[in-house]
């Protein structure tokens, strides 16, 4: 892709000050969780991109950042050549219908007083569309391509008599109507059924072949990501420790952490033998970081060097990158953190 | 006889001045050290099958038919008391909820040993040394004892409750949901110490999931609801390699597998039917692509095309025609079609 990237992000950063107990209220040292921690990033046009890791990692707080929910702490975020911040009427404007986002729990996200109509209009009012008929218009084929058909069954439902993945249609439906360039999903299908999962994902697959939608899709399911996804970037506390085509990493992953993720991902293959990398569970400690790589203090194959870490990401192989300093081959067992278990 | 025998069991909930039938004419056995998994949407009578078991149904629901023998001893009819002694130290149940239900004002550890004590002979110094084992099996480190339930991580305290539930070597584990809400690597580790200790202690264990691919990693049986039935039974390793039920093929399709190249997955139109309503035949006419008139008119019984398969479905000789079909999503399509026009007539008429 020679296109400049829709998304740019650069040195992103997000601290949450620590609240103090009173015993620790004249300990002057300010502490601080870093959710977001120094990543860049770049998503082409029309590209999905798959966000990845461990519960608390910072994958949320990185889509409410781009969709501006939430301020960063510093760095830069660049959408189609304008910084989000830009904090002009114009800008604040273009920024509201060119970018959306879409949350796990289609049940709380809904209004439960507003019909299907009113809800998937909304967006459209607010933005000053006033015409009542290109409106319903509007909605109409919004509803069309959601595939929530016939429309006019659905046009005046509230959100109690609709199913879950009914509900997320409607959701994503609200999200694209005013066509965004960017959309950011979090885990939008982990709260539905498996049997209906693939309706949802595949929808996001067709707006972006339909209308050219570049997406962060964040999930914490890699099976999902390796459907939707061009490529993929893992978190872990803060940091992103691989990025790369999503079928690269998910065949070879580069990074400890990410091997690790991979083969602790059930399979439903009763043929398929699996290598199992087993590592402490214990949640890391977020405040006390580790001197050099974060993943020190679990990774199976730490060494000497790796306290000299600074989560540079490495290329090493065409287009997949790795935080680790070590190469993939290079990586050997560290006898000391082998766990028994059968 | 097995360890475990459940027999047509149904369960209904009654609601306002109706009812409905949320487990309905369930049966499986279970030899000691087998494991179960049981899969199914959302409502299809999972959790119900759990609390029938334990005998812990909420006011409104009750066991309205069948039988549950544990070692050759009917379940069904128990006085209360009598339950209340089989639990815990006969069947242990390890749930989402038993996680928020740890006591906030005790340690861990006062907890677990109180267990152990009420439910055995055992004075205190012992109940405390089988607690520290205990730990130990899970993972949890002896001083995790004197922590409260809130200085705990979701999967510290999960591991817990695991501790809890099997303490006293129950002979029958019920597992519902046991690592829904935690992360993949948590919930890898703890999966293979719930097996570990179960093989140990050589329970038969009954693993409650929405997520087949942890069936498939850790149950030798698996068992497909569909609306408070069962659709299909099989080893969890038959089942995997070529399902017989169009329910169990529609699932295959919809959802992606790690580790193999997928070119579409394809979801199964349509929801769970309404259990307050249910209609004559077969449970999963509605969302099936196959269903003809007799489904409509005749609810299909067991066969079993294969040794120690079961499947309900009046069509198991057509599965070859069947698995081709259910691989293109044209065939799913027309259901969804069918649903459609159903909706514009049922709105056209009322
Ligand atoms: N408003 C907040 N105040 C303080 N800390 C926060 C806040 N929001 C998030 N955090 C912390 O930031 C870290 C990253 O959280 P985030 O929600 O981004 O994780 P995540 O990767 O989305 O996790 P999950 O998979 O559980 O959704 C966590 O340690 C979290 O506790
Ligand atoms: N206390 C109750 N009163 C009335 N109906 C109930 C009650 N509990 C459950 N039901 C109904 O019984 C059916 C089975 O519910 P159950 O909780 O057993 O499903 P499940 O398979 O465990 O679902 P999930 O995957 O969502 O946990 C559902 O239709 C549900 O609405
Ligand atoms: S009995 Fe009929 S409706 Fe039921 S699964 Fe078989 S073909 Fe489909
Ligand atoms: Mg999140
Ligand atoms: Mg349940």
């Amino acid at each position: 892709m020679d296109e400049k990237p829709l998304i740019i992000i650069e040195n992103l950063k997000k601290y949450y000050p620590v609240r103090k107990g009173i015993r620790e209220l004249f300990n002057t040292k300010k502490e601080f969780v870093k959710a977001v921690d120094d990543i860049s990033l770049t998503i082409s046009r029309g590209e999905i991109l798959g966000l990845a890791g461990e519960s608390g990692s910072g994958k949320t707080t990185t889509g409410e950042i781009i969709v501006r929910l939430q301020e960063k702490t510093s760095g830069e975020i660049v959408l189609d050549g304008h910084p989000i911040d830009d904090s002009s009427r114009e800008g604040r404007k273009r920024f509201r219908r060119e970018v959306q986002m879409i949350f796990q729990d289609p049940y709380e996200t809904l209004n439960p007083r507003s019909t299907v109509f009113e809800t998937i209009a909304e967006p459209l009012k607010i933005h000053g569309w006033k015409d009542k008929e290109k409106i319903y218009r509007r909605v109409w084929e919004a509803l069309e391509i959601e595939e929530l058909k016939p429309p006019e069954q659905y046009l005046f439902s509230y959100p109690h008599e609709l199913s879950g993945g009914q509900r997320q249609r409607v959701a994503i439906a609200r999200g694209i109507v005013l066509e965004p360039k960017f959309l950011v999903a979090d885990e939008p299908v982990s709260m539905l059924d498996v049997s209906i999962r693939a309706d949802i994902l595949n929808l996001l697959k067709g707006l972006r072949r339909d209308m050219g939608l570049t997406m962060l899709y964040v999930s914490h399911d890699l099976s999902t990501i390796k459907y939707i996804c061009d490529r993929i970037a893992v978190m872990y506390l803060g940091k992103i420790v691989e990025l790369g085509p999503v079928n690269k990493v998910l065949s070879k992953p580069m990074h400890p952490y990410t091997k690790v993720l991979f083969s602790a991902v059930p399979v439903a293959d009763p043929d398929h033998v699996k290598e199992r990398i087993v590592i402490d569970d214990e949640v890391p400690d977020q405040i006390n970081l580790p001197v050099g790589c974060r993943f020190i203090p679990r990774c199976p194959y730490v060494k000497d060097q790796c306290s000299s870490c600074t989560h540079e990401l490495f290329e090493y192989a065409p287009g997949q990158f790795s935080a680790c300093i070590y190469r993939e081959e290079n990586l050997t067992v560290n006898d000391d953190r082998i766990i028994d278990e059968p | 006889m097995a360890f475990l025998e459940v027999k047509n069991l149904e369960i209904t909930y009654t609601i306002g001045s109706g009812s409905l039938k949320a487990v309905d004419g369930v049966s499986f056995s279970l030899e000691k050290g087998q494991s179960l998994g049981v899969v199914g949407e959302s409502g299809c009578g999972k959790t119900t099958i759990a609390k029938g078991l334990m005998q812990l149904l909420p006011k409104n629901g009750s066991i309205t038919g069948g039988s549950i023998k544990i070692d050759g001893k009917e379940m069904v009819g128990l006085s209360r008391e009598a339950m209340r002694r089989m639990r815990l130290k006969e069947i242990a149940m390890i749930s989402q909820s038993a996680m928020n239900a740890l006591n906030p004002v005790y340690t861990i550890g006062d907890q677990l040993v109180e267990g152990i004590m009420a439910h055995s002979s055992l004075g205190r110094k012992e109940a405390l040394r089988r607690a520290v084992e205990v730990f130990e099996m899970v993972g949890l480190e002896e001083k995790r004892l004197k922590s409260y339930p809130h200085q705990l991580s979701g999967g510290m305290k999960q591991r817990a409750v695991i501790a809890l539930a099997l303490t006293l070597n129950p002979p029958l584990i019920i597992a519902d949901e046991p690592t829904t809400a935690l992360d993949v690597v948590v919930q890898d580790r703890i999966l293979h110490r719930i097996l570990k200790i179960q093989k140990e202690i050589n329970s038969s264990m009954i693993f409650i999931t929405h997520d087949i691919s942890v069936v498939s990693e850790i149950c030798e049986y698996i068992m497909v609801m569909y609306g408070g039935k069962v659709m299909e039974m099989a080893k969890t390793d038959d089942f995997f390699r070529h399902p017989y039920h169009p329910y169990s093929l529609g699932l295959q399709n919809a959802f992606p597998i790690i580790t193999e190249e997928m070119e579409e997955l394809i979801s199964i139109p349509g929801s769970p039917p309404n259990l307050q309503n249910v209609l004559p035949g077969c449970r999963f006419q509605e969302r099936c692509p196959f269903a003809e008139q007799r489904c409509r008119d005749e609810e299909p019984g067991f066969a079993e095309p294969e040794p120690g398969l079961l499947t309900a479905c009046h069509f198991p000789e057509r599965v070859e025609e069947f698995r081709e079909k259910a691989a293109h999503r044209d065939t799913w399509e027309t259901v969804r079609k069918r649903l459609i026009e159903e909706m514009k007539e049922g709105a056209a008429h009322g």
